[in-house]
């Protein structure tokens, strides 16, 4: 399982260091996958509920939401660059900061209340750098990059306590995760045709 | 953006001749939905068994006094928005080629509302209040226009951070819950309270910290309010209604399920959180009225101040429970009624300017008199449920012996009474800008509001019976004596 974690901790942290919007997807697709090789580790044999886990991590958090943007950006021509985190060495260095900063937390809480150190420094990074992007960022996709980050980070948490005991709870989770990715999807595409401009597109009556 | 054919403001109960066929058959239906919604939960609030707290659906749907009483609530504010969205239709042709997708949209929120009110289950709530936010993004889109899209993308990135730290901090209790005796968790809030150790717990008490910081992300609480002011003021004013006075109060309820599910055990955390999370909010309000500039954006930075004190009156607990509902109850018709009458204000005058309205009681006097009387309310004035709720907040906050933070409320109180004055006032009783004007209005769209003045005088004179058995009920399940 460790070995999973530092995966995971690595895609994480990779992109944020590469000013791409092709890198940035590729690091979610990767958590996703990540994300379901952990649930297929940690829900031992196949049931119902571990099969919707599985198809959450890869289907939707893997392939569909990185895929929803990737297609939207391609078909805008959208230039390769896109920065993550401002591109200085400040934010690198408040990037090294967070992740020793989670080693210490996850140390320091696991002496008091039972729990697997690597997994917790993991969730706690890869939340605080999600918070990280979206604190520092204006634009529409880094943001959403940012949120999807952090949707993987509390799904990650998720999977080691197992702890949802509703087949439809774990469905209602995914297909609001879907939805979300849709609305994403909608909303860059309208950003990238409308660009900084106000352009009214419908009558200007109202209720 | 520029509104509707301009029409004065005197009711006039004969209706175009001409009604348009497929708008007024949506919000028909939207009206229709609206009344059998409103008779299902009176039916539900004062006929299945008052006293009691029913389970049903293998204990997915909780039926107590806290659900009565909201559901009531936001079913009667529905109502009135949806006359409201009718009388505006059927008035004004040029609505009915988009009016189908909102009431589509308005359905699926209240839906969605409705359900997460009577869930017994915290992540069933957090998955319906999820869902009511994705079906509120279309409708603060639909005027179309670039600040309209980029307030609806500020309310999603806000609201699902929010949601998403609410849903970390269900996790962490979860955790709590598991490392516990009884070595599996739960969600449902009645089979919460053996599970929870009254021991010193760190993943529980990480857990309501981030969700109580999570659903007041829905309230509006400082740190993450910004998205409120702008979603109120870009949104048309029937989804500022239904987002003020219906989500406002969905994301309350999710808030007292926390509390009676998971506070009893970190009485003393939950409630500094929400003295800290409501006297910021108090003062970040306050700092912003002082600057408004646009009366729509004033309404809402008065109604984070609302949010604030229902926060510290929370906090209190207890000897604030029936104080806190009647302040919120009451909140949510004042909202009600001041955010469709800056919709017709605004139609009125084409601007939202504070500075270029004046003399609305002569110019607009239905409009204008609304527009006063919900600005007394805001206020706080007698005789008004408002009122009284804010007295019982402070009285608690007393008895209570918090008395720095009476001391706080109290001035951020006034800054906030004398700056809102100060800009509305002149609006209400200044010299008239443009010739009276009074053309025809559809009663429907100022029936909704004028009931919702006499709830909000009842609610400060005198509630009959039943209404006050349904607040004592649902304050009685808040811990109040």
């Amino acid at each position: 399982m460790n070995f999973l974690l530092l995966g995971y901790l690595i895609v994480v942290v990779v992109p944020l260091l590469a000013a791409s919007w092709r890198v940035s997807l590729l690091g979610l697709a990767l958590q996703g996958l990540l994300l379901g090789w952990i649930a297929l580790r940690s829900h031992h044999g196949l049931s119902p509920l571990s099969g919707i886990v599985l198809a959450d991590c890869v289907i939707l958090r893997g392939l569909v939401a990185p895929k929803i943007l990737h297609r939207i950006l391609t078909t805008h021509n959208t230039p390769r660059r896109n920065d993550v985190i401002p591109a200085n060495l400040f934010s690198w260095v408040l990037v090294a900061g967070i992740v020793l900063a989670s080693f210490r937390f996850a140390t320091e809480l696991s002496e008091v209340q039972p729990s697997n150190p690597l997994h917790l420094a993991t969730v706690t990074a890869a939340l605080l750098l999600a918070l990280l992007v979206l604190s520092s960022q204006t634009s529409m996709f880094s943001q959403m990059v940012g949120l999807l980050r952090l949707e993987n980070a509390v799904a990650l948490f998720e999977l080691l306590p197992a702890s949802h005991e509703s087949v439809l709870v774990q469905l209602g989770l995914s297909l609001v995760f879907l939805l979300t990715a849709l609305l994403f999807g909608r909303f860059l595409r309208a950003e990238l045709r409308s660009g900084s401009t106000s352009t009214p597109r419908r009558s200007h009556v109202t209720l | 953006m520029t509104e509707a054919p301009q029409r004065g403001d005197i009711a006039v109960l004969d209706a175009p001749t001409s009604a348009p066929p497929y708008g007024s058959k949506a919000t028909t239906a939207l009206v229709v939905v609206a009344l059998a919604a409103v008779g299902a939960s009176g039916w539900v609030a004062t006929m299945m068994s008052p006293e009691t707290t029913r389970l049903a659906f293998d204990g997915f749907v909780r039926i107590d006094g806290v659900s009565r009483l909201f559901l009531l609530l936001i079913n009667l504010v529905f109502l009135g928005i949806a006359t409201y969205v009718w009388g505006r239709v059927y008035s004004t042709p040029a609505l009915q080629d988009t009016i189908g997708h909102y009431v589509g949209f308005a359905l699926v929120f209240m839906t969605a509302s409705n359900l997460a009110i009577v869930s017994n289950h915290m992540l069933v709530f957090w998955l319906l209040l999820e869902a009511s936010t994705l079906a509120a993004v279309p409708l603060i889109q639909y005027r179309g226009h670039h600040t309209s899209r980029a307030a609806s993308w500020k309310y999603l990135l806000f609201s699902s951070v929010g949601l998403t730290l609410a849903l970390l901090g269900l996790s962490c209790i979860g955790r709590s819950m598991e490392l516990g005796s009884a070595q599996h968790a739960t969600f449902f809030i009645d089979a919460t309270g053996p599970l929870i150790r009254t021991s010193d717990d760190h993943w529980r008490r990480l857990g309501l910290v981030l969700v109580l910081l999570g659903f007041g992300t829905k309230l509006g609480l400082a740190p993450m309010y910004s998205w409120l002011p702008d979603a109120y003021d870009a949104a048309p004013p029937a989804t500022t209604a239904l987002l003020a006075a219906v989500q406002f109060n969905v994301a309350l309820v999710a808030v007292l399920r926390v509390m009676q599910a998971y506070g009893m055990a970190d009485a003393a955390l939950v409630s500094g959180e929400l003295v800290s999370l409501g006297l910021a909010t108090m003062a970040v309000s306050a700092l912003n009225v002082l600057a408004a500039r646009n009366y729509k954006k004033l309404i809402a930075y008065a109604a984070l101040n609302h949010a604030g004190v229902i926060a510290v009156g929370l906090a209190v607990g207890k000897d604030a429970a029936y104080g806190v509902l009647l302040y919120a109850v009451s909140n949510a018709f004042i909202k009600a009624i001041l955010f469709l009458t800056a919709g017709k204000i605004r139609v009125h005058y084409q601007t939202e300017q504070i500075s270029e309205v004046s003399g609305l009681i002569k110019d607009l006097p239905y409009s204008g008199s609304l527009f006063m009387i919900g600005t007394f309310a805001l206020l706080g004035l007698p005789p008004f449920g408002s009122f009284l709720g804010e007295l019982m907040i402070m009285s608690a906050l007393v008895a209570s012996s918090y008395l720095l933070v009476f001391g706080s409320f109290c001035v951020v109180l006034t800054v906030t009474f004398v700056a809102t004055g100060r800009a509305i006032f002149p609006m209400i009783w200044g010299e008239p800008k443009k010739q009276a004007h009074w053309g025809r209005q559809p009663v429907a769209t100022i029936l909704p509001k004028l009931l919702f003045f006499v709830a909000l005088v009842a609610m400060g004179l005198y509630l009959p019976d039943g209404i006050n058995g349904l607040f004592r009920r649902a304050a009685a399940e808040l811990g109040a004596p």
